[in-house]
């Protein structure tokens, strides 16, 4: 049993389509109105159906005014480290600090090198992650004397002019399974963030992940409550209980409630694009979800 | 060739752009952010505003170049095609080709780019954006100036940087640039960055059609307003677009009221235009008519080319219509897609031929009426609606233009008319809309009394089909015997080996009681072993609504269809279908149900004459040769055709029995004697 007691966050986790334009605009404006915390979208850049992520995100975020917005997750291989942390300083700013960073070290390897981007083994993607956080953080230090140098294997960066410094304390939440980027968020990120659907041994998985990012945190003298818990949810919603997350509201919210209290999981993300969905989720699932976790926490 | 003059603010703030906006600025040019990131700004300043152009100058050295093509894509479609692109940096030609290159997302095939700098190995294109984007290089050195005259859309320079002279050998150097590389140097737009004090006289000896403005707070424009009138036309077609015209097609006399809108094979909007849904189409241009008016000049157009094909195009979906051609003339009436409630008492609806039926169904749903139209919601409402309209309540209501009340048309001389049955509103046209509307005009817009319709039964059945000709008689059984509410249809395909034979049967039941439903679907359930049952109680609406929003066609090549009405599915006919099943040769064979309601309606009523067929049967293939060569087999067992689903040339005579053919051919003589409506199913005009 580890619950972190960490605030609880609602979110939905759309899809970017280009077709209708506006469709994945359409839905963060669904989730802010549904009372969700957080809207995020994937990043695929090198798949024409969908928007380019950063601007999608961007231009969401002119049409909402309270949600959360994040990559979820930003594919690091196609972007630099150094724009990241400038565009979503910017992008803070201009919000109010509504903007957290999704980052993660590239998957379908075959479409990043389609696009003109380098190929890297999963083991020098997740060295090359440690160093685009290192850089991303310099830059948003901008109270720090001297520019930016970061001289690592995979990001050289020297000379480079700090700021600026997003709004609020943005958080770096980084996807992740596997045992070496688990220890690098330990060391280096704000929160883990994979997807339930991914987990091979389903929602218990956690228990794993968990392990390993307490273990790096507290040997890099970090503390493990600090570091957010985030998982990427799919399910269904019908009228009598089937399966773990497939049944009405309330069971959703003793299914997520209990990923709260046993393992932690502070963060649910709905992938759907179903506006039904959405309010649904926001409306029935998350107070209960909520109400559940406090009585539990107070008990 | 001279630009249309426009104004612009640099702007450094979402309020600064908004204010250009109000002041009726052109275009909004997000300066570089020393502390930021000016994309950002843009896109946030995008969805802050609603006309303004936007601009901004991007470094490409931040960017992955192909990932910086899709953003551009992304940012112009989601600001509805607002965006203007200058690129800075290194290596900004081979930035320039890779942005382009994933920005024309109608050429074939992924992009391929091998630079000094750059290399991208296979990107796929896309998406589209909603306009060209233009991309605009700076740089006040001969090679700059020299690189944009060879590949730029635009050249953009601050004045103040530029000494006195400067300017004109600039403008020298890009011509001779632009006009080497086999362009015309004035299509090349000059972009500059000017302070707020010039007048307007000044303004025009600079020689630039694009001024962007310096101030902290953008200024009106009041003494600039006026050099806007009688500037350039507002479509400049660049050498690169020209080039790709098709011979014999008069461009320049494309009717000023539909050069705006129109689509011509160089043009970014091309790739949205040139197909349809099942067949892929070249044509020399696409004219896109938003009001009867501009429906007239585009006639006229059509007129003076006798000898260049003509297709009508509503939605895009028809198999039989060619609704595009090659090298021809295409009169696309997507925008005229208006829906509107002319008389709620009477269930009245005026509804524009552009519109899809599942927007009609999405309009009529909150009125809990429906109008039954076809099975698929992107079929659009002008081609179906001259044809018949064979939907998912045809045994109950009949077919789709039993229900049309009148028309508005625009005939091949020009003429607008209004067609119903009344005596004074030309009933024989009306006649002959209702089934051979392709051939007499183009309706403008369609008034239908529509109907009451609450949730229906939509059952998705598959049954094992061992036996297919066992399970066509059998359902075809089940089909005749079962009430009105009950209308649906059969689908199987050619036999896969190491995979059971199935079809699928699909039934709409017009009843909102679960018992009833279930008691009308036990005969049709019934005609062989289950392999899968779905029945869902669910608004007509969800039904039609079975098409993607947003895309456009990307139809290839030519589909080959057949079609035939028939009365019963005999065992004779049974065995003759399963032997074209077996051959392989068609992947698609669909029988719907008519019959009730369509065969109340008397056979000379509409040129749609066929009403006493139960069944429209309709198979797909990719060979002519070999669909003929299995359909002929079945052709003694049908009594006509419906014509939109069949492909094959020469078939007139099928589609109308004679005495309609003859009618038909009189009333073509009338109102179409040269033939100007000829591409789909065409009547000879009997001659006098």
């Amino acid at each position: 049993m580890t619950d972190y007691g960490q605030d609880l966050l609602f979110g939905a986790f759309v899809t970017p389509t280009a077709a209708p334009v506006h469709q994945a605009v359409e839905l963060a404006v669904a989730a802010e109105e549904a009372g969700l915390d957080l809207v995020t979208f994937q990043d695929h850049p090198y798949l024409p159906r969908f928007h380019d992520t950063w601007t999608l995100m961007s231009y969401a975020a002119a049409r909402t005014s309270r949600i959360r917005l994040s990559g979820n997750v930003l594919s690091l291989p196609l972007r630099q480290p150094a724009v990241l942390a400038r565009s979503h300083a910017a992008l803070d700013r201009l919000t109010g600090g509504r903007i957290e960073m999704g980052l993660g070290a590239g998957a379908f390897w075959d479409g990043i090198e389609a696009m003109g981007a380098r190929r890297l083994s999963a083991g020098q993607s997740v060295d090359a992650l440690g160093e685009a956080i290192a850089v991303i953080r310099a830059v948003w230090d901008a109270t720090a004397t001297g520019p930016v140098a970061v001289r690592g294997t995979y990001y050289q960066v020297d000379g480079l002019k700090r700021g600026p410094a997003p709004a609020h304390d943005m958080s770096i939440w980084v996807g992740a399974y596997k045992p070496r980027m688990l220890r690098l968020i330990g060391r280096a990120a704000d929160g883990v963030l994979p997807s339930l659907s991914y987990l091979e041994d389903g929602p218990s998985a956690y228990a794993g992940i968990n392990e390993h990012i307490d273990a790096a945190a507290r040997d890099a003298g970090r503390d493990p409550a600090r570091i957010r818990r985030l998982l990427n949810i799919n399910g269904t919603f019908s009228q009598f209980g089937r399966s773990f997350l497939n049944g009405p509201a309330e069971q959703w919210a003793e299914d997520l409630a209990g990923l709260t209290l046993e393992h932690g999981v502070s963060t649910f993300i709905l992938a759907t694009d179903d506006p039904t969905a959405i309010a649904e989720f926001a409306g029935d699932v998350a107070p209960a979800v909520r109400a559940l976790v406090a009585a539990e926490r107070s008990a | 060739m001279g630009h249309r003059l426009r104004f612009g603010a640099l702007v450094t703030s979402v309020a600064q752009a908004r204010r250009a906006e109000e002041l009726g600025y052109d275009l909004a040019l997000v300066r570089d952010q020393p502390d930021g990131d000016a994309w950002t700004l843009l896109s946030w300043i995008a969805g802050h505003t609603e006309r303004i152009g936007l601009a901004t100058a991007v470094d490409a050295a931040g960017w992955e170049p192909a990932v910086l093509g899709r953003a551009a894509a992304s940012l112009d479609l989601l600001s509805g095609g607002r965006l203007a692109v200058a690129l800075t940096g290194d290596h900004v030609a081979e930035v320039t080709d890779i942005v382009r290159g994933v920005l024309d997302a109608g050429e074939p095939g992924p992009l391929r780019y091998l630079g000094e700098r750059h290399r991208v190995p296979r990107a796929q294109r896309g998406p589209l954006p909603a306009h060209r984007v233009p991309v605009w290089l700076t740089g006040n050195d001969p090679e700059d100036l020299r690189r944009a005259g060879r590949v730029a859309d635009g050249w953009m320079a601050d004045l103040s940087r530029l000494g006195a002279g400067e300017l004109a050998t600039a403008y020298k150097i890009l011509e001779d640039a632009a006009v080497e590389a086999g362009r015309d140097g004035a299509e090349i737009h000059r972009i500059l960055i000017v302070g707020p004090g010039l007048g307007p006289d000044e303004l025009l000896a600079l020689g630039a059609d694009t001024f962007l403005v310096e101030a902290d707070d953008p200024a009106p424009l009041t003494s600039w307003e006026r050099l806007r009138e009688g500037s350039g036309p507002p479509v400049c077609r660049p050498s690169s677009v020209r080039a790709k015209r098709r011979p014999g097609i008069d461009y320049e006399a494309i009717p000023a009221s539909l050069a705006e809108t129109a689509v011509e094979p160089g043009d970014l909007d091309y790739a949205r235009v040139r197909s349809t849904y099942l067949r892929g189409g070249s044509p020399g241009v696409v004219l896109r008519p938003r009001t009867t008016a501009e429906v007239v000049d585009a006639l006229a157009f059509a007129r003076a080319h006798p000898g260049v094909p003509f297709a009508l195009r509503s939605a895009g979906h028809g198999i039989s219509g060619r609704s595009t051609n090659d090298g021809g003339i295409v009169l696309s009436l997507a925008a005229m897609n208006d829906i509107e409630i002319l008389d709620p008492s009477r269930r009245l609806v005026r509804v524009g031929p552009g519109a899809r039926w599942m927007d009609v169904a999405r309009a009529l749903a909150p009125h809990g009426w429906a109008l039954s139209s076809g099975d698929y919601g992107g079929v659009g409402v002008g081609g179906l609606a001259t044809a018949g309209g064979i939907g998912w309540l045809a045994r109950e209501h009949g077919l789709t233009i039993d229900h049309l009340h009148a028309v508005e048309m625009v005939l091949a001389d020009g003429t607008v008319v209004r067609a119903s049955s009344s005596p004074d509103e030309n009933p024989d046209l009306f006649w002959a809309v209702r089934g051979a509307g392709a051939n007499f005009g183009v309706v403008t817009s369609f008034e239908f009394e529509v109907y009451e319709v609450g949730d229906v039964g939509f059952a998705q059945l598959v049954v094992a089909a061992d036996d297919p000709a066992e399970v066509l008689v059998k359902w075809g059984r089940a089909i005749e015997e079962a009430p009105r509410d009950v209308s649906g249809q059969l689908i199987m395909g050619a036999p896969r080996a190491g995979q059971p034979m199935v079809a699928q049967l699909l039934a709409v039941v017009d009843h909102d009681d679960p018992e009833t439903i279930i008691e009308r679907l036990q005969p049709i359930a019934a005609v062989a072993p289950l392999y899968q049952q779905q029945v869902l109680l669910t608004p007509y609406l969800s039904v039609i609504s079975n098409a993607a929003d947003g895309g456009y066609h990307q139809g290839a090549g030519e589909p080959v269809s057949r079609s035939g009405l028939i009365r019963h599915l005999t065992p004779e006919f049974a065995l003759a279908a399963t032997e074209l099943l077996n051959s392989g040769a068609v992947h698609w064979f669909q029988i719907r149900t008519v019959g009730g309601a369509v065969a109340d309606v008397p056979a000379d009523a509409t040129a749609y004459a066929h009403r006493d067929a139960n069944f429209s049967v309709a198979v797909m293939g990719s060979s002519a040769r070999r669909v003929d060569a299995a359909w002929d087999r079945l052709r003694p067992y049908f009594d006509g055709l419906y014509l939109s689903f069949e492909t094959g040339p020469d078939r007139v005579g099928e589609a109308f029995p004679p005495a309609t053919l003859e009618r038909l051919r009189a009333l073509k003589g009338r109102y179409d004697p040269d033939n100007l409506f000829r591409d789909n199913f065409n009547i000879k005009a009997a001659t006098r």
